[in-house]
């Protein structure tokens, strides 16, 4: 269990101090993937930083299992910083050693015995499905192949939290797919928790289990995935899973934004509410997105022929959400609203 | 081969047949002058190099004050045409050396006037190297020295044998010029016989011989750099 707690960071220069993280509180369990996500200058990378213990933070706890690394400095920094396995943007292998010393790096820094070392980085290269790149060097590699190689090396002293900081970004879809699967079985088959720094939505909905929206040094939102996705007022699941609907068309009374998770819906819960309930609905927009947990939707509707509230009430009994904020504004307001 | 006759009366041209007896023991104090010059230079002014790039913003251990410290004792070094050092840091030459002349004493003003340019160079070929190599450093495990020897010095190897192939023949050109105050090797020989007795095949053979010498050590740098460097 990684815990991050009332985390602050800044940075005192000429101009006076920048506080850029101002008190994060985040945990991720065991097994599980939590992305963070926010605009460039919401203090993204310095958290990243932070977590990686390449920065110190100004006051708050990194705890894991129980232990602040935050507050280490020096040789016990050193002794402790394996506990975190840190995949970098552009993988960051070094480009003379080959792909099987760039992973035994870590090994060999911490004097693991030779036969030891060989024997884990097979293990490792193996793992990730490069074992025979071993002799190859980084720049005979693929984008997507270099990455893996980076994870294989945070994973090499078998750490309890593997940090992602951007790593897909730059990385062909093809390459992104393999690195991301990469990750989700790495989180099943060893429990890893993994901490996912992106600014790609589309990375977030493949693989993170929760998400957390990071805003002027803050975390303005913070759940489950699905919950997020499936809540339609949620400014992060808009983002997750974006609608681009169309406006409200002429003799429709107002528009709705309705929310599901698929194993609670009947999927032909559109068509119900006019045979069933003489509602007229337009269909302006629609977003179904598979995810390991489920399938994902969020649909925008014109509607004529009943009142928001008894829409509402009809909707939720069905086990859908509709936002009532989403009400009667048009498709330009609703994404204004969003941004 | 055929010697002028004018110039073999007038007796100013060494004979081309006495050439190699002449220049090769000649040859010889160059290369023993650099070579023991390089060797200071390669490890001291890759340690000032080294501590350039670390004690920098984005080095290992940055210290702002430091490093303007160094910097400007590096500046110092390469404001002085080398004819001047020399001239001026005689008295420190006698002091360690004990002489003012031969190798033992041109190697003092080269040595100094080399080890500023190379750390110079070793900071450049630094800075080339990605910005994450620090990073990798630190999240490894990494000592300072495991990150110094890894991800900085192995990962600039090429750049520094271009580094120490350049350094090299400025070397041989300051040992040349260290030739003026009777340092030995080849250039004491274009001094005192090419320009002090107006021998012209001494001068020619000289200057075949450096700019020889220098293409040879610029192919062999080349050939090192590219094969240190990788796919």
């Amino acid at each position: 269990m990684i815990e991050i707690k009332d985390l602050h960071k800044h940075y005192d220069t000429a101009q006076g101090r920048i506080e850029v993280l101002k008190g994060i509180d985040l945990s991720v369990p065991e097994g599980s993937i939590t992305a963070v996500v926010g605009p460039s200058g919401a203090g993204k990378s310095t958290l990243s930083h932070c977590i990686s213990l390449l920065e110190k933070p100004s006051s708050g706890q990194i705890l894991v299992d129980g232990k602040d690394l935050g507050a280490l400095s020096g040789r016990a920094l050193r002794a402790e910083r394996r506990a975190i396995g840190t995949i970098f943007q552009n993988s960051a292998l070094l480009s003379r050693l080959s792909v099987a010393e760039n992973v035994a790096l870590p090994l060999r820094n911490l004097g693991v015995v030779h036969h030891e070392m060989q024997q884990r980085v097979a293990q490792l290269l193996d793992r990730v499905g490069l074992l025979e790149k071993a002799n190859a060097y980084p720049g005979q590699l693929s984008g997507g192949q270099r990455q893996r190689v980076g994870i294989a090396r945070a994973l090499a002293l078998r750490p309890r939290l593997l940090l992602s900081d951007e790593a897909t970004s730059g990385l062909d879809p093809e390459s992104t797919h393999q690195v991301l699967g990469l990750l989700d079985s790495l989180r099943s088959d060893l429990g890893l928790s993994i901490i996912l720094i992106t600014h790609e939505m589309d990375v977030v909905r493949h693989v993170a289990d929760e998400v957390a929206q990071l805003a002027g040094g803050r975390i303005a939102e913070h759940g489950a995935l699905h919950e997020l996705v499936a809540s339609p007022g949620s400014a992060t699941g808009e983002k997750l899973l974006p609608l681009r609907a169309e406006d409200l068309p002429a003799g429709f009374d107002y528009a709705v934004t309705v929310a599901y998770r698929k194993d609670r819906v009947d999927p032909g819960w559109i068509s119900r509410l006019g045979i069933e309930h003489g509602i007229a609905v337009a269909l302006l927009g629609g977003a179904v997105e598979a995810h390991h947990e489920g399938t994902l939707g969020r649909v925008r509707l014109g509607v004529r022929g009943t009142s928001p509230q008894d829409l509402v009430r009809l909707l939720d009994g069905w086990g859908l959400h509709a936002d009532p904020g989403s009400l009667a504004r048009n498709n330009r307001e609703l994404v204004e609203a969003n941004a | 081969m055929r010697i002028p006759f004018e110039s073999a009366a007038v007796g100013t041209d060494t004979p081309w047949q006495q050439l190699p007896e002449l220049m090769l023991p000649a040859y010889g104090q160059t290369w023993a002058m650099v070579g023991i010059v390089m060797a200071l230079v390669i490890s001291l002014g890759g340690l000032m190099g080294i501590a350039l790039y670390n004690t920098d913003r984005q080095g290992l251990f940055p210290r702002a004050r430091l490093h303007a410290v160094l910097s400007w004792i590096a500046n110092m070094g390469r404001s002085l045409p080398f004819l001047v050092l020399m001239a001026a840091i005689i008295p420190f030459t006698k002091w360690v050396t004990g002489t003012t002349i031969g190798i033992a004493a041109a190697a003092v003003p080269m040595t100094i006037a080399g080890i500023p340019f190379f750390a110079r160079l070793v900071q450049n070929a630094l800075n080339d190297l990605p910005r994450h190599n620090l990073a990798v450093g630190l999240v490894t495990g990494g000592s300072a020295a495991q990150i110094i020897g890894t991800t900085q010095i192995r990962e600039a190897l090429p750049a520094l044998a271009s580094a120490i192939t350049l350094n090299t023949i400025s070397m041989i050109e300051y040992s040349a010029i260290a030739g003026t105050i009777g340092a030995g090797g080849i250039g004491y020989l274009a001094v005192t016989y090419g320009y002090q007795r107006f021998d012209m095949n001494v001068m020619l053979a000289t200057i075949v011989v450096l700019i020889l010498t220098v293409q040879i050590v610029q192919f062999l740098g080349d050939r090192i750099a590219r094969a240190l460097a990788r796919p």
